[in-house]
């Protein structure tokens, strides 16, 4: 579906009747999704389990005629703590295990974004109701004269990892990007950070999900994944033209800062 | 009726009227989100007469306005005023053998406070620029003066303030009244589960109100006085920390879910256990599980903060702590399980509200979980699962136990008794159509439809919910159609409804074996000598000597020794029944 750089997700509607997560254009994501897939079948299970069986006791028991009076026997008390530690062991112990594997080998392993040459780096303020982000320029820092601004279009090549330093100039925004299961949340006075991976070429939608005013719903963005070569040459040429186009005394326009060391 | 009452069945009554005129309130608000998610920016039917300018179509602020108020008036002016304000005030002395709470002015004036904050959140629906917008959160800097100019806003968190104060003194009375005013014999392990319910609410009310009062406080003097809390960013110089608000706020904001759901916990285990003619399966350990979820709620908060760039480490450990707590949950769960099975079931309108509010807690419980950690956290975080989760456990299960509460206590509270049938349909009803609106939520929140959009369509890989959505709104138009059945009810037997019996239900707690429907001013006309348990059900010794299947707990057997404390009153305080209805 996404083959070619020109197809894109952000413009075609899937079909109705389609409820799944949105789709993964990422190099990491399926591994949220497998888990994500596997919690909702404990989910499912122990939900059935649980209507069922209360339903079947209501229709069994009602009305009978022969009643334990007791508050419970020593031994099915003793069943309730075991099914409780058997439940919790499996759904919860899974949940805990897997999720704790994707963060400390992906989310929050900055060894990946910091030790990889090719990383892209992108600065991202969030303001009512834009998203501007900032990339290096040919000389390979931030805030400095050839510092390319977009606004709210993230543009990356395919392939590598993409290290993202985040603030917000007013209130607190929250950076979504459904399809590559990334979310963080814009700070005034913070600078978060997070790393990604495009594992296909397309262009994709970004979200705010933090409520951020009277027009939160329209702070729509797109990311545009790039072939290697066509991102290195739209940089170098916008970087050019960002370097003539300075303006010193803009001052509200030199929001970048000096990047910070991984977290 | 006297208006300034001390007498907390009265207070109870003030809240409970209040509380549905706000749930009433709120409940609207939710359809008018429903309506625009089906139908995005077409005219509301009706509306016309309040939106003049456009034509009684939903425009982005005033949506923000509805869906701020629809949270915040349910949270602090709907289930807890009817929940613990409501319920609380009638049963906790009543069912620990009290002439009245421990201090009833404080009673009174909990009620009067709470009133003067309805006051200011209604008149914020008025002024210009319309009622509060950042969303029941409030987040700054959003909430402050720079971006939510308006004094609805003011308004609104002073009314905030003012619930929060009204919930404190709610508290303390019934912290020391469970503490000091039992009923001679009434041990802590006598206690019906709903007195350890609504006590242990209280307890966490007394920890962690102070908390969002604080919070809220400060973001007070952020917009009146020009102090930096919270505010940061480009609209100041040398601001404070805007995370410091969702830290405290969240600090108070996930006990507060224990807090709305701990009085129906309680509820739901002696409904099971009275209409399954039976002891409370584990009742200590139903007890003990109670007191750890509340011990653990302030420690688990964090996990609403899991994207906010919180530190690895922290992130760990509120994942580790937020699983755990579903441990002592799923052992109540199970122990409300295991007293249904081998019991006698009586399908009776509050036995099917507690076992509704068991199967919507269920539900909400395990599509929690991937809440809980943090890597399925992630695509989930701020989506409409959120809500389908939180919307089932506080939302649907508190209240259908505010409903299984009234519809058992109703005889009590007002000496005349409900239609059966129609209090039976109207919590099936409600309960299949909950499952219905909040499972549809879940359903767009997993194909990723984030929270609070005014129009969720304007992206593209959105669009394809339109349908699912509409579906969804139309279960929720039911649902608030259904509640007419209620009302109907409701205004029906307050005329007309039989007079009540003592003890309809036919079980052994103190409010329905000692005092009449209802009960005179002072409660009991001789305090109580409690003797044993609150589910003393089907015990061959009451089979034997009684004839009957409950024994009331000040109820002596024939021939048997007084085992309360010496000194005394006579026992005999039992109050006859003709027993049977329902």
């Amino acid at each position: 579906m996404q083959e070619a750089s020109g197809s894109s997700a952000a413009e075609a509607p899937r079909a109705v009747g389609t409820l799944g997560l949105p789709e993964d254009a990422s190099a990491h994501g399926h591994r949220i999704d497998s888990l994500l897939a596997l919690s909702h079948r404990f989910d499912f299970v122990l939900a059935t389990v649980m209507l069922g069986w209360l339903v079947l006791m209501l229709w069994r028991f009602r009305g009978a005629r022969r009643v334990a009076a007791d508050g419970g026997t020593q031994r099915s008390r003793a069943l309730v703590m075991v099914a409780a530690l058997i439940i919790f062991g499996v759904v919860d112990g899974t949940l805990f295990a897997r999720s704790l594997g994707y963060l400390d080998e992906v989310l929050w392993n900055f060894t990946e974004p910091v030790g990889n040459p090719n990383t892209v780096r992108l600065e991202v303020n969030a303001r009512q109701w834009a998203w501007e982000v900032r990339y290096a320029g040919q000389d390979g820092r931030f805030a400095t004269a050839d510092d390319v601004v977009t606004w709210s279009e993230l543009r990356v090549p395919v392939g590598v990892p993409v290290w993202v330093q985040l603030t917000s100039t007013d209130v607190v925004h929250g950076l979504a990007l459904p399809n590559f299961r990334v979310k963080l949340d814009a700070v005034p006075g913070r600078v978060n950070q997070t790393w990604f991976q495009a594992a296909r070429e397309g262009t994709w939608e970004v979200a705010c999900y933090q409520h951020c005013g009277t027009s939160h719903y329209k702070m729509r963005g797109t990311l545009k994944v790039m072939a290697p070569e066509d991102y290195a040459a739209w940089l170098r040429e916008a970087s050019r033209q960002a370097a003539r186009g300075h303006d010193d005394s803009d001052a509200p326009a030199h929001w970048g800062w000096e990047w910070r060391p991984a977290p | 009726m006297r208006l300034f009452s001390t007498d907390h069945k009265v207070v109870a009554r003030q809240f409970l009227w209040a509380g549905l005129g706000f749930l009433l309130l709120g409940g609207l608000l939710a359809l008018l989100i429903r309506w625009q998610w089906a139908y995005p920016g077409r005219p509301v039917p009706g509306l016309g007469w309040v939106l003049p300018e456009s034509g009684g179509a939903l425009t982005p602020p005033t949506y923000t306005g509805v869906f701020t108020m629809h949270g915040l008036l349910m949270v602090f002016f709907a289930i807890a005023p009817l929940l613990i304000g409501a319920l609380g005030n009638f049963v906790i002395p009543l069912a620990v053998g009290a002439r009245g709470m421990a201090f009833p002015r404080l009673t009174a004036l909990s009620f009067w406070v709470f009133a003067a904050g309805g006051v200011l959140v209604l008149a914020s629906f008025g002024v210009r620029l319309g009622t509060a917008s950042a969303a029941w959160t409030s987040y700054p800097p959003l909430s402050t003066h720079v971006f939510t100019p308006g004094v609805g806003q003011t308004l609104v968190m002073l009314g905030v303030v003012c619930a929060a104060v009204s919930s404190f003194l709610g508290a303390v009375n019934y912290v020391v009244t469970v503490v000091r005013c039992r009923a001679p014999g009434m041990t802590w392990g006598r206690l019906p589960l709903t007195v350890w319910g609504l006590f242990l609410t209280s307890v966490l009310n007394l920890l962690f109100i102070p908390v969002v009062a604080a919070a809220t406080g400060m973001l007070l003097l952020d917009r009146l006085t020009g102090t930096r809390f919270f505010l940061e960013g480009a609209a100041v110089v040398g601001g404070g920390d805007p995370l410091l608000y969702q830290h405290l706020f969240w600090l108070f904001g996930h006990p507060e879910v224990y807090i709305l759901i701990l009085p129906g916990w309680g509820m739901i285990g002696d409904f099971v256990a009275f209409f399954s003619r039976r002891p409370a399966h584990g009742y200590r350990g139903t007890v003990v599980a109670m007191s750890t979820v509340s011990a653990l709620s302030g420690l688990v908060y964090a996990h609403h903060l899991f994207t906010s760039g919180l530190s690895p480490m922290l992130g760990r450990a509120f994942m580790t702590l937020t699983l755990v707590i579903s441990l002592p949950s799923t052992v109540m769960f199970l122990n409300w399980m295991m007293t249904v099975w081998r019991g006698s079931v009586r399908l009776t309108a509050p036995m099917l509200a507690a076992v509704g509010a068991m199967g919507v807690f269920g539900l909400g419980g395990v599509t929690g979980l991937a809440l809980g950690a943090v890597a399925t956290d992630i695509p989930l975080h701020g989506t409409m699962w959120v809500v389908g989760h939180f919307h089932l456990t506080m939302g649907a299960a508190s209240f259908l136990a505010v409903f299984a509460g009234l519809y058992f206590w109703f005889p009590k509270m007002f000496g005349r008794t409900l239609h059966a049938g129609w209090a039976k349909a109207h919590v099936l009803t409600s309960a299949v159509l909950f499952i219905a609106v909040f499972g549809g939520q879940l359903l767009t929140g997993y194909a990723g439809q984030l929270r609070r959009l005014y129009d969720p369509y304007q992206y593209t890989f959105l669009k394809h919910l339109l349908e699912l959505n509409q579906w969804t709104s139309f279960a929720a138009f039911a649902l608030g159609l259904a509640q007419g059945i209620f009302l109907v009810n409701l205004a029906w037997s307050l005329r007309k409804g039989p007079a009540a019996d003592a003890n309809p239900w036919q079980v052994g707690t103190l409010e329905w074996t000692c005092a009449p429907s209802p009960p005179p001013e002072d409660n009991y006309a001789r305090v109580p000598v409690v003797v044993r348990g609150p589910h003393e059900l089907s015990q061959p010794e009451g089979h034997e000597r009684l004839g009957r299947d409950w024994i009331g707990q000040a109820e002596l057997l024939p021939g048997e020794a007084s085992r309360a404390a010496e000194g005394a009153e006579e026992p005999g305080s039992q109050v006859p029944s003709a027993g049977g209805a329902a």
